[in-house]
């Protein structure tokens, strides 16, 4: 027979993007659509996550890893950008730093591309539509790793 | 023009529609159109390249822009929009790119490859698309929002 203790209690469950010492994971987002990245950030803000970065094409998105490193613990990037794709985009990233947490958030799911991707580094490859669990899980596996 | 290259945009465009939308979406009758075709007022178009070339065009009136943005931002808890401002170019331009993403990956787990562009989004009353070298095949998509015509025009290279 169930007990109480058996169903966790929303209210003593801890955010998923809250670190352990209590402080937010920190998260840069590259995406060139306003409406993903303001999806991502409405997602991830309602886990405790902080949003530190926005970055419209990869070139943007390496510069500013490298601005906020090592004040980063997550960077989510799309594939298909102007400028810098987002392959280019996240080899640069782990070249600078090969610790980098880097989950691919595309509306491609070819299989190349998935495996580049997590060849070159990247830690978790997210397939579009989102939606909230499908996200948050996987982010959460990605910072555990 | 081969029914394998049609399928895969049809069935994203079900299977994705049906998931953001969060409603039943039907199939309306296929048509063929040539040369010039009307466009109902918003219209995203992706652009393809690689074993075949050629578009895909995702063709709605103002009115039902408006309403699958709000559906999609609503379901996400974020604010809805009064009029096709930027956030409403971006959300069906995210659509377009979401339906062309998943037929591109059928489409190359069936062996086809090729790329596509980054969806650009067209509004106005009155516009005209004119293509003389390919015919059009138009798929509507009926929903609770509104028609979407999902307007194919791709040939073997």
């Amino acid at each position: 027979m169930r007990t109480k203790g058996d169903f966790p209690n929303i209210n003593e469950r801890q955010a998923e993007g809250v670190k352990l010492d209590g402080t937010p994971y920190r998260v840069l987002v590259v995406d060139d659509s306003m409406f993903v990245t303001k999806q991502i950030q409405q997602i991830l803000t309602s886990e405790g996550f902080e949003i530190i970065g926005v970055a419209v094409n990869g070139e943007e998105g390496v510069e500013k890893y490298k601005e906020l490193h090592p004040n980063v613990d997550l960077v989510t990037m799309d594939i298909t950008m102007p400028k810098m794709d987002g392959v280019t985009a996240l080899e640069k990233i782990i070249d600078f730093d090969k610790e980098a947490t880097v989950v691919m958030i595309s509306a491609l799911g070819k299989q190349d591309l998935v495996k580049q991707s997590l060849m070159l580094g990247a830690k978790n490859y997210i397939v579009k539509p989102l939606d909230r669990k499908k996200v948050l899980e996987r982010i959460v596996n990605s910072l555990k790793r | 023009m081969r029914v394998e290259y049609i399928n895969p945009f049809v069935e994203a465009a079900y299977s994705v529609l049906t998931e953001v939308l969060n409603t039943e979406v039907k199939r309306g009758e296929l048509y063929l159109k040539s040369t010039s075709m009307s466009v109902l007022g918003v219209a995203a178009i992706v652009g393809l390249a690689g074993d075949v070339e050629g578009r895909v065009l995702f063709d709605m009136t103002g009115k039902t822009a408006l309403n699958v943005t709000n559906a999609m931002l609503g379901s996400m808890g974020m604010e809805t929009i009064e009029t096709f401002n930027d956030m409403g170019k971006a959300t069906i331009t995210e659509l377009a790119n979401m339906i062309t993403g998943q037929a591109v990956t059928k489409l190359h787990n069936l062996g086809f490859t090729f790329d596509l562009t980054p969806p650009a989004l067209f509004t106005g009353e009155n516009m005209e698309i004119s293509d003389q070298r390919v015919e059009a095949l138009i798929v509507p998509m009926e929903t609770e929002y509104g028609k979407i015509e999902i307007n194919v025009a791709v040939r073997e290279r």
